[in-house]
């Protein structure tokens, strides 16, 4: 289970001033869950997430996976980012199988758990491609095996689709889900769509900035419905998603969140 | 697979129409430059052959060219124009090498280490936009007139290239390729080797290209004193005689070694950093 007590990050701007870039914020991520932050720009999701990556130090609370606290980057947590973070220098394989060198597996058996995790994603053909020969969303693809190749305790993913066009975009949240159902890793994705994340998550967190903290906190049974088999525009269509997908505009509207 | 659906087919055919364009501007470029070095020579030739220009000045090429033959095999000062060309290249070689062994090390350590770049830095600021032949006489009342003080000339200018580019190269990593390392669980150790290294090889590429340039522009200041070989004391010990055909030769020479040098790092370039301008 990933816990987090209090978490808070305060840091100081150029001019003196301090930002509250997260605020006593507490989570809980159990097996199975596929938790999305949801916020307006600047709410803090990102801070968040990357203090559990271990990116950012907290200012007070605790972050701990299965009980371990977390006090640096670590291969337990995989993250995908929003931008493009592959190795320019490195095929498709070998950017998946990163994270296995780095563990000292062997070259042999390195290559085929990567080309398995390509094969999981759809790019099993590509495997000799170098990154600048993929598109958008095939280099997303791409990041995704790679974080789960160290088999990660735990993946976050922030705005992984945020730079993708909106067929892309959806595609690739149909992926994510059902590499979610395989693997059953705990997630944590962070977005800014309200709808995408009533469709991917089993639990979603309203975040408001300024200081960055939870608002709201909302359980979704949609994606089982998915995965169950029915088809995402039903799903997105039924008036239980369209309810709740009013409500938590409301909210975030209403809290001034949106400029 | 829907991605390349998406983006596939549309675009491909902008994308080779655009190609075209391109290379029709490119072949134009080609002709205009060929054209230039054309009126160039034509100029020299009629210039040179209706006597517009005293020889003294501007000898003809045909004299250049026949003055080369002769002392490609016979010599001029002591020595075969190749063997001055060979002492040359050979001291700018070794003073590249040092340079660079020395260079990016100690600008990837300033990059990474801001103890190392506050001790390093102002020693760097201060000599590196000094014209060599400004600091040669330190240099051979130092080290002495022999070949050490040449190379060390050499080293020194083609130093700061590289060290600024090092310590650029490695400023230049981002901060988020780093962080997909770490959460990978790579160390202290196996980021640099793995991310920053591989990441600044394209700015150092750049320093090293600069450096080349640098090294063949100090050439002649390096043999300016108690040289008995040398493309650079070649041409000064013809401008003493008033040889404008040997000073010709010499910067024919110079330049012919600084392209091909350039050329060379750039194979180099293209062979390790294929990924470069493309990310």
């Amino acid at each position: 289970m990933l816990s987090v007590r209090h978490a808070t990050v305060h840091y100081e701007t150029d001019d003196g001033g301090t930002v509250h870039a997260l605020e006593d914020v507490s989570l809980d991520i159990d097996d199975g869950e596929f938790v999305v932050g949801l916020g307006a720009s600047g709410c803090g999701k990102s801070t968040l997430l990357n203090a559990i990556a271990g990116f950012v130090p907290l200012t007070a609370g605790a972050i701990a996976v299965d009980g371990v606290p977390v006090i640096g980057p670590g291969a337990d947590r995989g993250v995908v980012f929003q931008q493009d973070t592959l190795l320019p220098w490195a095929s498709a394989l070998d950017n998946v199988a990163f994270g296995l060198k780095l563990q000292g597996v062997g070259r042999a058996e390195r290559r085929r758990r990567a080309q398995e995790l390509l094969r999981l994603v759809g790019l099993e053909s590509f495997a000799r491609a170098a990154p600048w020969q993929l598109s958008g969303g095939m280099r997303q693809r791409v990041g995704l095996a790679r974080a789960l190749a160290t088999d990660p305790k735990i993946l976050l993913m922030d705005e992984p689709l945020g730079a993708l066009d909106s067929l892309t975009r959806e595609t690739m949240q149909e992926l994510i889900l059902r590499l979610w159902a395989r693997t059953r890793k705990r997630v944590l994705f962070i977005t800014h769509s309200i709808e995408e994340a009533i469709f991917l998550g089993t639990s979603i967190v309203v975040l408001s900035p300024r200081p960055g903290r939870i608002v709201a906190r909302f359980q979704s049974d949609h994606v089982r419905r998915f995965l169950q088999g029915e088809p995402a525009a039903s799903v997105k269509s039924a008036p239980a998603f369209i309810a709740l997908r009013e409500q938590i505009r409301a909210l975030i509207h209403h809290g001034g969140a949106y400029v | 697979m829907s991605d390349l659906a998406i983006d596939g087919k549309v675009p491909r055919d902008a994308m080779a129409q655009r190609r075209r364009r391109v290379a029709r501007r490119d072949r134009w470029a080609t002709v205009v430059s060929i054209l230039v070095v054309a009126v160039v020579i034509i100029g020299w030739c009629v210039g040179s052959g209706l006597r517009l220009v005293s020889p003294l000045f501007l000898p003809s090429p045909w004299r250049v060219v026949h003055q080369a033959v002769v002392i490609a095999r016979n010599g001029y000062a002591g020595a075969t124009l190749w063997e001055h060309a060979a002492a040359s290249l050979l001291r700018v070689m070794v003073g590249f090498a040092i340079a660079t062994s020395l260079a990016i090390p100690i600008g990837l350590a300033m990059g990474i280490n801001r103890f190392v770049k506050a001790i390093v830095h102002p020693v760097l600021e201060f000599y590196w936009p000094l014209p060599p032949l400004a600091y040669l006489p330190l240099v051979i009342i130092w080290l002495g007139i022999d070949e050490t003080s040449k190379i060390v000339l050499l080293t020194a200018a083609m130093f700061g290239p590289i060290c600024m580019a090092a310590q650029a190269g490695v400023r230049s990593v981002p901060i988020e390729r780093v962080h997909a390392a770490q959460s990978l669980g790579a160390t202290a150790r196996q980021v640099f080797l793995h991310i920053v290294l591989p990441s600044a090889l394209p700015e150092i590429f750049t320093g090293l290209r600069i450096a080349m340039g640098v090294g063949w522009g100090t050439l002649v200041a390096a043999e300016l004193v108690a040289a008995t070989r040398g493309i650079g004391f070649m041409i000064l010990s013809a401008s003493n005689f008033l040889a404008t055909d040997i000073v010709f030769i010499g910067i024919a020479v110079i330049a012919v070694c600084a392209i091909g040098s350039s050329m060379a790092v750039r194979a180099m370039e293209r062979v390790l950093v294929p990924w470069k301008g493309r990310s």
